[in-house]
């Protein structure tokens, strides 16, 4: 084969020495530039580099990528970045694996002044890389990696390729005489760190990358050494694999060129003799005489001397190898003193192990035991600062079509919510729910009173406020659209801010003064810093509503740190005679923060969440209030939403009952009702309920207006779809003599009604099809375009909870009548099989036996009849729109629900 | 991933059509056998492994058998093998019965990637049927190849003659061995050996025949995926827990495993090839697995790769170690985010078991990440020790060890004892 040869090589290498590895003189452009690893890692490169990257390659795109010293400009292709007159002789390619080859073809064919290519990709074939090595052997093109991290010349700070150094790269890659070569990207730029501690820095250091092809190997890295003046010895580190190694030792002693400075090798990897498949590098695989023994044995033999040992520190001129990279520092020291060579700058530390957190729960004994260290800087302040935040961080990202609380689970269609389905949910009341949605792990049972009680105050309303209500109902709206008036009014009211000011005042404080449950005595500093910023001289507005709060906040048992700080802060205030400012506030933000504290520890939920979480409440509260659908004639209306303390202690599933269909529940319709708001919770992040909270949010709104953006995007066909049901029960069931429906002896033939409604609907059909559109209106809730097609179709949904209430001993006759219905329309042959009756039945069927004896006595009419099976709906769905809006909060970016202009349409 | 025998091999030789030994598999009824016998007069009856597996003839599980007695005795204690090379030891699953094929010459040929080339070689010697590297190098031959020409008909004809090989042999042996080069470039091979190629006469011609296979393919190259092998014979190379991890194998790395010893004690997140070389090293037999998730995992990667780790391995582990040194790219907050997340997640469904967590790295978000861990191991009452870069990596690992010695002997027992005591007052 013929090819180019450089002496003293029999191969192209187009460097003399290290210095001219990499240089600020050097001209970059980067391929793949755009990259998610490129745009995190390619500016750091040209800040540190002093602005050497002229060009970026981003297939099919123009662009530019911003850095701190100006951007880069980004053109389609090399082609492109050459007619543009843009010079360059090193490329990075940062192209997926599959792409490599084809790019170093790019840049080889249209830029005849390229010098070098690094490749950062990882798992590129061994056939391309075979390829890459022919192509630049035969365009005298020096190649680096792939896998590898690039090279970094610390003297004239630059960095080309991968991410050497890290986001910091001054910091670790200090200027001195060692020039490392390294199988490892990461050991690259750690060993840098370790020489560091020990006083040395670095000349020039190289990732080669550890592929089945290592094309920038030793043998030319240690020739370039030899002729670098900067260099004064060489660290290495290998891994097993390839016979690199060998030839370079080999030459040297062959004399095929000739080196005499010193080398620290580290061999590790023996215990991949025996494996069959790479981990980690990719060539890291020994053949037979290239393991990690074979390795150490050449190193050895080179230098004449065993592997290094700390306490003898024996090394020979040549140089020593080390068994891990911990020995590198030592090494190098006991090295340089053999050669008589000073380290470059006094030593910063060592690498002895240094303790930065540890827990206080488990006492280890004293030879494991070890201090806790101050960290180095900058590394100190910042465990300061970052140990005072708290709670969940997400990443902002475009959250339009995606959620990180809901989904529709494809394969069983049921939705689920924070990894619970509804099904799960339609066990559960409304409070936890609410609860659970936000924080998402269900209530501990000692919070649950305190959630009753925060929910329930929240429903104490100026009930002139309801006047509004009243219109929009004369005017003929829906529930949604009376409801989201109210609640576009609440805005970011006094209360909710000044709740979510406190919020942050108490977890502040807990952080900054590193309290927790166990803290026993408060410092003197934070009870100056208390009544500086919280306790004040004039009296506080007193309600019957705050004292209860105060006295529920003051004599709580309850092990948490949020509730300790407060009742020390009541204390406190007691003691010098002083006022909480905004007590009201001051105490709603306590029960919240001291409910929720623990997810928030847990990283469940996010901080600001828990800010919130008050605004949360009182909107959930105040749907329900508001929702009232008679209240001249319903009797327990006043006692809920008056002033007075009454109701407060209750269930706010049972109040929400009462509120809608003003009586007492039974327990029998307290499981009707919770199962019925458990299912409608969610339907995943497609609907359009979940659409409308998340684009509000996407608006930047208050939480409200997110509310508004849920309510406002429900409607007669999104919530309101139990109209038709209703509407059709009734229809079928006016003749029936049916006092209760709950009561299975009911002695209405319901099988004998469905076969008449069959036949019935049979005949409208065919009537239907005759007339030329032939569209044919279905009967609501029967059938589903995912459970059908057998011959007997079951929703999975329903028969959960019909198994569920089942077992309760919960009958419904409309229920049973549906079920009755799909068999007959298959046994009148109106239906080719037997249709599910789905989950939307569901809903029908338990709204209107909660309903119907006052349907029946006429205390409600059928439109109220249906507005409530909405209202249901809304209440259900209150619960999803929570967890979805706090999630598009905490994870979503501005305006990320908006359509870009290449996504839409114009039609004719 | 790698095949051996003419079971598998033989579809990879039909590819480009190289002449290959008949053969009939452990399914063959007696009569087949018979008629197979009469045909050929010998059978060389092998053992087949899924998988490479080297060295059969050594081990003495190849047998020449030339009546159906010795055959059926041949299969009867060959079907189900055991055979150990390396640390390794694998049973056979059934055998193969190849005709025998009288031959003059046997050949070794092989196609592999060489460090001292920087490309293909391919090395051929007339002395074959033996361990390659048993031969002096005078008789074998090793020659470069141009990857974009491939194997030139001149350069086999030259290594042959260098190596010995009688004259007659040689045109048949040019005629059929460049295919191989096709075989091997196009279909993604990192290494393909035959070993014997017996030259059988076949009426006035010489026909070279390959009588055992060996290939090794290219993880990294999707175009062994043409071949049409079945799935199984790749899937037995790999444990369950390695199974599934594999499944969110990208180009972008960050999830290589490698299951060390089931019964040991610490699940460790390596991160970096270097410190999977190094951890694993250090840490031997108390390793469950080797991994490297280096790279910058997203978040959900890494959260699924956690949640895979604990779900096969936190109730039988003692000790959770993360380990690294000072990373260049990876964003620590954000991968330490994925295996808290997971890890409070798994135990909240699993129930409390106290891993004693080590970890040492160093990187970009170092701090934040370690303080996201810290919080949930707080709320979980899981004890801790948490190192920085300024600290060797080495020295980390020796003390992780340590202590999960002492956790495991007398530490996590007493610990649970004492909250218990603690939840009782």
């Amino acid at each position: 084969m013929r090819r180019l040869k450089t002496k003293p090589f029999p191969y192209y290498v187009g460097l003399h020495s290290l210095e001219e590895l990499v240089t600020r003189e050097h001209r970059v452009c980067v391929m793949n530039i755009l990259g998610s690893e490129s745009r995190k890692v390619t500016p750091v490169s040209h800040e540190y580099s002093g602005g050497n990257i002229v060009a970026g390659v981003q297939y099919g795109r123009r662009g530019t990528l911003e850095t701190k010293i100006g951007n880069i400009p980004v053109y389609r292709s090399i082609r492109e970045v050459m007619e543009k007159g843009i010079t360059f002789d090193m490329g990075v390619v940062y192209i997926p694996p599959l792409g490599v080859c084809k790019a170093v073809s790019e840049l080889v064919t249209h830029n005849e002044a390229l010098k070098r290519i690094v490749i950062v990709t990882e798992k590129v074939p061994a056939r391309d890389s075979r390829n890459i090595r022919a192509l630049c052997q035969e365009a005298g093109v020096d190649v680096i990696g792939a896998n590898c991290l690039g090279m970094a010349n610390a003297w004239d700070r630059v960095r080309i390729g991968g991410s050497l150094g890290g986001d910091h790269p001054e910091e670790t890659l200090v200027k001195g005489s060692i020039a490392i070569h390294s199988n490892s990207g990461n050991f690259t730029t750690t060993m840098a760190e370790y020489l560091r501690t020990a006083g040395f820095g670095i000349s020039t250091a190289v990732s080669s990358g550890k592929d089945v092809y290592i094309h920038f190997a030793l043998p030319e890295f240690l020739y370039a050494a030899q002729n670098d003046p900067r260099t004064k010895a060489v660290v290495i580190y290998v891994e097993p694999g390839g016979y690199y190694e060998k030839m370079a030792l080999d030459w040297i002693k062959d004399r095929v060129f000739g080196f005499t400075k010193p080398i620290i090798a580290c061999v590790t990897g023996r215990w991949k003799k025996n494996i069959t498949r790479a981990c980690g590098h990719a060539g890291a695989l020994s053949g037979g005489g290239d393991d990690a023994e074979g390795k150490e044995r050449w190193f050895d033999d080179y230098f004449g001397v065993d592997v290094f040992d700390p306490k003898t520190c024996k090394v020979s001129k040549r140089g020593v190898r080390v068994s891990s990279i911990q020995y590198i520092p030592d090494a190098v020291k006991a090295v340089f003193e053999k050669i008589d060579e000073k380290p470059d700058f006094p030593s910063t530390g060592d690498l002895s192990l240094k303790l930065w957190l540890g827990d206080t729960m488990v006492k280890v004994p004293p030879a494991l035991d070890l201090p806790i260290v101050l960290a180095p800087a900058p590394y100190d302040r910042q465990i300061v600062e970052v140990n005072k935040q708290v709670g969940a961080h997400y990443l902002r990202q475009n959250m339009a079509c995606k959620s990180g609380a809901s989904r529709m689970n494809p394969e069983t269609q049921v939705s689920e919510l924070h990894g619970k389905t509804v099904l799960d949910l339609s066990r559960r009341t409304l409070e936890e729910n609410l609860y659970f949605a936000l924080a998402k792990v269900m209530p501990e049972k000692s919070d649950i009173p305190t959630l009753n009680l925060i929910l329930n105050l929240f429903m104490k309303i100026d009930e002139r406020r309801m006047n509004l209500i009243d219109v929009g109902r004369a005017n003929g709206c829906t529930p949604n659209a009376y409801l989201a008036s109210q609640i576009a009014l609440v805005g970011d009211k006094e209360l909710l801010a000044k709740s979510r000011g406190h919020a942050r005042f108490i977890i502040d404080l807990i952080r900054e003064f590193m309290l927790d449950e166990h803290t026993k005595t408060f410092p003197p500093e934070l009870d100056a810093y208390v009544q500086e910023h919280l306790l004040r001289s004039e009296p506080s507005r007193k309600t019957d509503v705050s004292e209860l709060l105060f006295k529920e906040v003051k004599k709580s048992k309850k092990s948490c740190v949020a509730l300790k700080v407060c009742q020390h802060i009541i204390d406190l205030a007691e003691e010098r005679g002083l006022e909480i400012r905004d007590t009201y506030e001051f105490l709603l933000a306590t029960i919240a923060v001291c409910v929720l504290w623990n997810p928030m520890l847990e990283k469940r939920i996010s901080r600001q969440l828990v800010e919130d979480s008050v605004t949360y409440f009182y909107l959930m509260s105040r749907i329900v209030a508001y929702s009232v659908v008679d209240r001249e004639h319903n009797p327990h209306w006043k006692k809920l939403v008056d002033q007075k303390l009454s109701n407060l202690n209750h269930s706010f599933t049972e109040n929400a009952f009462k509120v809608l269909f003003g009586r007492v529940p039974t327990p029998s319709d307290l499981l009707e009702l919770q199962t019925l708001l458990g299912l409608t919770i969610t339907n995943g992040p497609g609907t359009l309920s979940a659409k409308g909270a998340k684009e509000s949010v996407s608006a930047r709104n208050d939480i409200s207006m997110a509310f508004v953006g849920f309510l406002a995007n429900t409607g007669r066909a999104h919530g309101g779809n139990g109209y038709e049901a209703i509407a059709f029960l009734v229809e079928q069931f006016k003749d029936a003599v049916l006092p209760d429906p709950g009561d299975p002896d009911h002695g209405v033939d319901l099988q004998q009604m469905a076969n008449r409604a069959a036949r019935a609907y049979g005949a409208y059909k065919k009537q239907a099809q005759e007339v030329e559109d032939g569209a044919v209106k279905p009967i609501p809730c029967i059938n589903h375009p995912v459970f059908r097609g057998n011959k007997i179709n079951v929703d999975p949904r329903e028969q959960f909870v019909s198994g569920m209430l089942a077992e309760k001993g919960v009958y419904n006759a409309f229920w049973e009548f549906y079920r009755h219905l799909v068999k007959e329309l298959y046994a009148e042959g109106v239906t080719k099989n037997v249709f599910c009756v789905n989950v939307d039945a569901v809903l029908s069927v338990i709204t209107l036996k909660l309903v119907w004896k006052d349907l029946q006595a006429g205390r409600i009419n059928l439109r109220q009849v249906q507005e409530l099976a909405f209202t249901l709906f809304l209440f259900g769905r209150t619960v999803g729109a929570s967890a979805e809006i706090a999630d598009h909060r905490d994870r979503g970016l501005d305006m990320d629900c908006r359509t870009p202009e290449s996504e839409l349409s114009y039609v004719l | 991933m790698q095949l051996s025998g003419l079971r598998y091999g033989s579809k990879l030789l039909q590819l480009v059509e190289f002449p290959v030994a008949d053969f009939i598999d452990g399914s063959a009824t007696n009569q087949e056998i018979q008629q197979f016998l009469e045909k050929h007069r010998k059978l060389v009856v092998k053992p087949a492994f899924y998988g490479g597996v080297g060295k059969k003839g050594k081990a003495g599980l190849v047998r020449i058998v030339s009546t159906l007695q010795e055959a059926l005795q041949a299969k009867r204690e060959l079907f189900f093998a055991q055979h150990t090379y390396g640390n390794k030891t694998v049973t056979a699953n059934g055998v193969t019965m190849e005709a025998f094929v009288p031959s003059d010459l046997e050949v070794y040929f092989s196609i592999s990637s060489s460090s001292e080339f920087r490309g293909p070689v391919f090395t051929i010697t007339p002395w074959g049927g033996v361990d390659i590297e048993a031969l002096p190098p005078e008789k074998k031959a090793v020659v470069e190849i141009d990857p974009f020409i491939g194997i030139n008909a001149f350069e086999i004809t030259n290594a042959l003659t260098d190596t010995g090989c009688p004259e007659a042999f040689i045109s048949a042996l040019v005629q059929h061995l460049p295919k191989l080069w096709e075989l091997y470039d196009g279909y993604g091979l990192t290494t393909i050996e035959l070993n014997p190629i017996r030259v059988m006469r076949k009426g006035n011609q010489l026909l070279p025949v390959a009588c055992d296979v060996k290939a090794s393919f290219d993880q990294d190259n999707p175009a062994w995926k043409r071949i049409g092998l079945p799935d199984a014979l790749f899937q037995t190379e790999t444990t369950a827990f390695e199974a599934d991890i594999n499944e969110l194998r990208t180009y972008q790395g960050q999830s290589d495993v490698l299951e060390m010893n089931p019964n040991g004690s610490i699940i460790p997140f390596m991160f970096g090839g270097g410190a999977n070389s190094a951890a694993t090293e250090t840490l031997g037999e108390a390793a469950i697995f080797s991994s490297d998730f280096g790279g910058n995992p997203p978040y959900e990667k890494i959260y699924e790769i956690s949640r895979i780790t604990f779900e096969h391995w936190y109730d039988k582990a003692s000790m959770l170690l993360l380990i690294g040194g000072k990373a260049n790219n990876t964003d620590i907050y954000v991968t330490f985010k994925g295996v808290f997340d997971a890890l409070r997640d798994h135990a909240s469904k699993a129930g409390w078991k106290p891993l004693y967590v080590v970890i040492g790295r160093g990187g970009p978000n170092v701090v934040k990440g370690m303080f996201y861990a810290k919080d949930i191991l707080d709320r979980l009452r899981f004890p801790y020790k948490v190192f920085g870069h300024d600290t060797s990596m080495i020295l980390t690992l020796e003390y992780a060890k340590r202590l999960d010695e002492w956790w495991r002997a007398e530490g996590a027992s007493a610990y649970r004892n004492e909250l218990e005591t603690q939840v009782r007052a």
